[in-house]
């Protein structure tokens, strides 16, 4: 199982190399000027020529990349063109804040997913089936950046119950992962109910109501057990999407996190901070995965062994 | 056993969670924090250091916690003075290139020693300025003799009416030369002014704390440099506008920047709110890439000019909150001209003028570009209405304001719309707009004789035969139509219906040092 988890961090090489690679290279792509964007709209062609020269973008794409590959090696991932500040630092400043939403919108989700999936696969075919499968299409095709705006009007505004945004304590958290949490749900909910759904129809599920077991350990231990694999691996990728695209749900709260730093960032080319923040985001999705793997062989005994095999 | 782990883990991230949120500090704007003035920002503060730094966000900031040599008001007085005697006390041109320069003798920096300011941080601080970005602003610099420990004699390249004006520059803001000196970290933190920096949490506030033992202390509070109002002054940026404007609503910031303007009404029927309307400094433009053909015809550029309907523009952009313009001046700043007969909307004289050019029917395909998002969508959409009457078919081309502006400085736009907004240099208009060469000069309009004019203005003397000057370059430049001024939109600004103190500025560069939320 180490060996195994050891050869997964190992692929992270690879992944990291492929990664700063293709976001230098669209950085490159994009049009606009660096340079003229550090300099603002005062400054003289001369100065613009010297900002250019002194962060080397006057230098071919590949030497660009070679020097900024070579301050990662050392651990440098570079300063940041526009605020002069550490990337790293400043990535980590801000994962707290992405994991903290990332993490309340995942429980959130699971929290009404699990149940509601589980009771609409019970009841498939009823109204109350129906019911729920309307929640979870409203929740995958509603835009949250107008949830978002329709619970602050609601909370904040009518209501006076919660902030409207910023990072102000516990209340602050709730609208912003409700948010984001509402279209996750609906998605596992889905996801809940398809895996659920195959596993009732089981052999197995029979036999154990033919052993006289009652209906509730029927369904948890037998049904649930054996249809959380492919609930995991929705929860683990959402979890991942979460993490570098919750921008809008960041924007509309005022929520200091990765994607909205990612997101400025781009709009003012600061290339440093894009290709730095995504290859963290890389790394963080990389490890994110592995952990969802680890998961499966805690639920699944076939799975650990296989871990152990490859290992 | 894997339920207990699985509860365990469920509960670790709940109060991760819980934890992590807590005591971020602030609070939501409790009626009990009437000594906090919270203010919501269009944009992110994103750096401190004045000298390295361009974004007005951090200069609104950085106004509160640093001071300049020489003050720009808001012109609220109503007189024409609008540089006035900050940290230097009065200064005199000793001949075309020599500036003396008297400096207050109570002025102490923010830090523990309270270390006097003096000639030698003034001097620090202009020398450093030469090596940063800020140096444009600094144009003509050449150095600065300390002749005393409070006073200076300022040494330019040659006579220039602004430069003085340059000093009030938030960017020259004077720093310590002991704290750069002694390896004190993030010396430009440190500064004169009646605010000094508490915390500031990127993405999240920065917070301003009063100083206690300001130099200023005694000064009446009527006088600029009087202590600051509020204990606490917080910037919050609210990136999204309607997001802003709720939370203005909900009482948890005091002023709401920039609201927008399709969200007035909402802000206008609440009672604990005020919607502040002044005439505003930022012109918004339409132009022409003046070496790419047809556009390097003059008649054309002005048949153009004539088809253009700028109150449809003007509505369509910003709801009419605004005043249509003529001249490419910058409105409030010295020597304002807008008397000229100009290109007003005459469809027949815009006709007229495409047959004297060369196009008696029009059959002119080209491209507008633009910044993506408002009021430049809007802005366009008119145009490409009122261009197809007189025969031009207009190709609409937004992109992303940084790509926008890699084009038209590379000259590979035909027509584009920009902005502009100044409020303190006439210079940074004329030279920076339409000087050969300039780097903003998207126009890529170059004219010997316009250039002699702006240096003129610039240089010379005789106030009288300066201001004739201004008005005939005014006059020259809408007459040569690289640009068609369409409007300038008004300063809109919402806040607390209790907030006292307030000191706004057309152009948006508010000074908040003494405003405060009355209880």
């Amino acid at each position: 199982m180490i060996k195994y988890i050891l050869k997964r961090l190992v692929m992270l090489i690879p992944v990291i190399l492929v990664t700063s690679f293709l976001i230098f290279w669209a950085m490159s792509l994009t049009g606009g000027d660096p340079a003229l964007q550090i300099a603002g709209d005062k400054a003289t062609p001369e100065q613009v020529e010297q900002i250019r020269e002194e962060l080397g973008l006057n230098d071919p794409f590949l030497v660009r990349y070679a020097k900024y590959m070579a301050g990662m090696v050392t651990g440098d991932m570079g300063q940041s063109y526009v605020t002069k500040r550490d990337v790293f630092k400043t990535f980590m400043e801000r994962l707290p804040n992405t994991l903290m939403l990332g993490g309340a919108a995942v429980l959130i989700a699971v929290l009404v997913s699990l149940p509601l999936g589980i009771y609409t696969a019970i009841h498939q075919n009823t109204w109350k089936d129906t019911a729920g499968m309307i929640f979870a299409l409203f929740g995958t095709s509603m835009p949250n950046f107008w949830l978002g705006l329709m619970l602050i009007i609601i909370f904040s505004l009518t209501l006076g119950w919660l902030p409207s945004g910023g990072k102000t304590g516990f209340a602050s958290l709730i609208l912003p992962a409700v948010t984001v949490g509402f279209g996750l749900a609906a998605l596992i909910t889905r996801t809940t109910r398809s895996s659920m759904l195959d596993v009732l129809r089981q052999d197995y599920m029979t036999t154990a109501r033919a052993k006289g077991c009652s209906e509730k350990r029927v369904i948890y231990t037998h049904g649930l057990k054996n249809a959380l694999i492919p609930i995991i691996t929705a929860i683990g990728l959402q979890m991942s999407l979460v993490i570098t695209g919750s921008v809008l749900a960041e924007t509309v709260f005022s929520w200091p996190g990765i994607g909205r730093l990612v997101y400025d960032s781009i709009s003012k080319r600061d290339t440093p901070m894009v290709t730095g923040s995504i290859i963290l985001c890389s790394v963080l999705m990389c490890i994110i995965n592995l952990v969802v793997d680890l998961i499966y062989a805690f639920f699944d005994p076939r799975i650990k062994a296989q871990y152990s095999k490859k290992g | 056993m894997k339920k207990t782990i699985a509860l365990l883990l469920c509960l670790v991230m709940l109060v991760g969670v819980l934890a992590g949120c807590g005591g971020s500090g602030g609070g939501s704007g409790s009626s009990a924090d009437k000594k906090v003035l919270r203010i919501g920002t269009e944009a992110d503060i994103d750096n401190l250091n004045l000298q390295t730094q361009q974004n007005a966000i951090n200069n609104v900031v950085l106004k509160n916690t640093h001071q300049t040599l020489v003050f720009f008001n808001n012109g609220s007085r109503g007189d024409d003075v609008r540089f006035d005697p900050c940290l230097a006390t009065d200064w005199t041109f000793e001949d075309d290139t020599h500036i003396l320069m008297h400096l207050r003798d109570d002025v102490h920096f923010n830090d523990e020693a309270k270390t006097p300011m003096t000639a030698e941080d003034v001097k620090f601080t202009l020398d450093m300025a030469m090596d940063n970005l800020v140096a444009t602003a600094l144009a003509g610099y050449v150095g600065c003799e300390i002749v005393d420990d409070y006073t200076i004699r300022i040494e330019i390249e040659t006579y220039n009416n602004e430069f003085v004006q340059s000093l009030a520059s938030v960017p020259l803001s004077i720093q310590s030369k002991k704290a750069y000196d002694d390896g004190v970290e993030d010396p430009y933190y440190i500064g004169t002014g009646p605010y000094k920096f508490d915390e500031w949490v990127e993405g999240e506030y920065c917070r301003l704390v009063k100083v206690e033992d300001y130099w200023g202390n005694d000064l009446p509070a009527d006088d600029n440099l009087a202590p600051g109002a509020s204990d606490v002054i917080e910037f919050r940026p609210y990136i999204e506008a309607s997001s802003r404007v709720i939370a203005l609503q909900t009482g948890e910031i005091d002023v709401c920047v920039n609201p927008p303007i399709n969200e007035l009404q909402y802000l206008e029927e609440d009672e604990n709110v005020t919607v502040y309307e002044q005439p505003g400094t930022r012109l918004f433009y339409f132009a022409f890439n003046v070496t790419k053909e047809p556009w390097d015809n003059q008649t054309l550029r002005q048949a153009v000019a004539c088809a253009i309907d700028r109150d449809a523009v003007l509505q369509a952009a910003v709801y009419g909150k605004g005043t249509p313009q003529t001249t490419i001046l910058n409105r409030g700043l010295w020597g304002f001209y807008d008397d000229m007969e100009g290109f007003d909307y005459d469809v027949d004289r815009a006709k007229s003028l495409m047959a004297e050019a060369g196009y008696p029917n029009g059959g002119i395909s080209t491209t507008l570009s633009y910044s993506n998002g408002a009021p430049y969508e809007q802005i366009a959409t008119v145009i490409q209405a009122n261009l197809k009457a007189i025969g031009i078919d207009v190709t609409l081309s937004p992109m992303e304001e940084a790509t926008h502006k890699s084009n038209c400085v590379d000259g590979g736009q035909e027509l584009f719309l920009w902005r502009w907004n100044e409020d303190s240099k006439v210079d940074f208009v004329y030279r920076d707009l339409f000087y050969t060469g300039s780097g903003s000069n998207y126009h890529h309009y170059s004219d010997a004789h316009a250039d002699e004019l702006i240096d003129k203005v610039a240089t010379e003397k005789d106030q009288d035969v300066r201001l004739a000057a201004a008005k005939e370059l005014q006059e020259y430049l809408v007459d040569a139509c690289p640009q068609v001024p369409l409007y300038i939109a008004n300063l809109v600004i919402a806040y607390n219906k209790n907030l006292q103190g307030t000191y706004l500025y057309g152009g948006g560069n508010h000074d908040w040092r003494h405003a405060y939320v009355a209880d």
